[in-house]
């Protein structure tokens, strides 16, 4: 009866592991197909409301997930609050503190911390082409990522059980 | 006007430069920056030089120039580093940023084809004209455009550029839409088409045009009234600087529809407005029963005459 338990204990353990390290791996596609959301969005504003960089982000901080929504507001009340400081400081310095920690590479973050420094186009459509470009990079490797993820978590899933058999059969 | 809004148009490491001129915010009239040459700010008084430290000062100083790249970055930052949202404005050699502040732009024109404009490079020029709001500007003018049921006369504010037109049809429109001695008040719709009457943001006036005005902002004075007319049933309309044809006709199918008008246009008299070929009809039609003109003398705006539609002056008018 104990034994039973031992061995119900164990493999339960062994597959939360498992279960816990497929979901770190879709963290990163979840991350990504936000990133690209946002990109998206922002290349949208650009062409459709031909909006400035701060209204897109008074715009955006009510569409996103609360971590970049306190983000874009923090941006928009810096810039257009009354300190009025510069667009493209607040905006690195915010999208860093926004995005570390997350599971992505850091030429994804870039993508994102760096889009002031290319929002030098004088026409919006020009504008919305060059982020366009960022995006099919983050499109790209968020396919890959998903691919990825579903070869990997099948893997650890398998890993994970055969060690929980394997260390019953010892403990037997 | 705050000396902040001032400050708040240069980079945050350009302001300590700028605070003398700023703290004059309410004389201020214009900002001119060239590339290599020194700064200069115009105050009702007069012109000053900003130099190197910033102090006010009577003649140009040798240091202190601004550079090309200080220039395009005080631009980028006028146009919150979202060039591409100014494209419009910027072929037309202007752009209005927040508080209705026009920022005229020169350089290097690139052309689409023999008549259009495509782009402005190497933009060396700016020149930043300040608007100031003045409540009551229009006050001493109103004996002068109502008759004597409450009914405000259709008004053609006539004047060279920098004497104050756009500051005083604001605060027509401000009176007309309150209610003043003279009239009730009325529903008045404004065609902001560069954002200097209002000076809107985010949708939202920034200037005090009244309770019972309606801005249809950025959009092209012809579209612009029809659109109005069509949806916001005004009483009076208003529009600043008078171009051509186009807007003429649009003014003749509002005064048609019933509305009373509020117009500005370039110029120094009526006799000069009549010299333009789509402004002589409009002023035998009858179509404004005032023409204010103004002037400036001294450094200051002033109203020279009130005439009514014949081009006789308004007896009601003291200045």
């Amino acid at each position: 009866m104990f034994k039973m338990a031992g061995i119900a204990c164990i493999l339960a353990g062994c597959a939360g592991w498992g279960v816990s390290r497929v979901g770190e791996e879709r963290s990163r596609v979840r991350h990504l197909k936000e990133l690209i959301g946002i990109i998206q969005r922002i290349r949208d504003e650009i062409v459709y409301g031909k909006h400035t960089m701060p209204e897109i982000c008074l715009i955006l901080k009510e569409n996103c997930s609360p971590a970049y929504r306190i983000c874009f507001q923090q941006i928009y009340e810096k810039v257009s609050g009354p300190e009025a400081l510069p667009f493209d400081r607040v905006w690195k310095r915010q999208t860093d503190i926004c995005l570390r920690g997350a599971p992505l590479f850091e030429e994804e973050k870039d993508i994102l911390r760096n889009m002031p420094q290319n929002m030098a186009a004088q026409e919006e459509k020009l504008q919305a082409e060059s982020i366009g470009r960022s995006v099919e990079l983050l499109v790209r490797n968020c396919r890959r990522a998903e691919e990825a993820c579903e070869d990997k978590s099948k893997v650890i899933l398998s890993v994970s059980l055969l060690a929980g058999v394997f260390i019953v059969i010892m403990l037997i | 006007m705050k000396s902040e809004a001032i400050l708040h148009m240069f980079p945050e490491h350009m302001r300590g430069r700028w605070k003398e001129a700023a703290k004059r915010a309410d004389q201020l009239q214009e900002i001119r920056l060239r590339a290599e040459c020194p700064a200069c700010a115009l105050f009702t008084d007069g012109e000053k030089f900003v130099d190197e430290k910033g102090a006010l000062v009577d003649r140009p100083p040798e240091s202190g120039q601004a550079t090309p790249e200080e220039l395009e970055e005080i631009l980028k930052h006028l146009c919150q580093y979202s060039v591409y949202a100014f494209a419009d404005e910027i072929r037309q050699g202007f752009l209005t940023i927040q508080g209705g502040h026009r920022v005229g732009l020169s350089g290097q024109v690139v052309m689409e084809d023999a008549e259009r404009i495509r782009n402005i490079k190497y933009i060396r020029y700016l020149n930043i004209r300040i608007a100031h709001q003045i409540i009551g500007a229009s006050d001493a003018l109103l004996p002068c455009l109502y008759d004597g049921e409450g009914r405000l006369y259709s008004t053609l504010l006539i004047s060279p550029p920098g004497c104050g037109k756009t500051t005083l049809l604001r605060d027509l429109v401000r009176n007309a839409s309150n209610g003043n001695a003279y009239g009730r008040g009325v529903n008045v719709s404004v065609v902001d088409e560069r954002s200097e009457i209002a000076g809107s943001y985010l949708g939202v006036a920034q200037n005090d045009v009244g309770i019972r005005t309606d801005v249809l902002d950025g959009c092209p004075k012809r579209e612009g009234m029809m659109m109005l007319i069509r949806a916001m049933a005004p009483q009076v309309l208003a529009v600043d600087e008078l171009g051509g044809e186009s807007d003429i006709q649009a003014l003749r199918m509002a005064s048609g529809c019933g509305c009373r008008l509020i117009a500005t246009i370039h110029g120094s008299s009526v006799e000069e407005i009549k010299n333009k070929n789509y402004m002589r009809d409009v002023i035998e039609e009858g179509l404004f029963e005032r023409y204010v003109v103004l002037t400036r003398r001294g450094g200051e705006c002033h109203v020279e005459k009130v005439c009514d539609g014949r081009g006789n002056r308004c007896l009601r008018w003291r200045e």
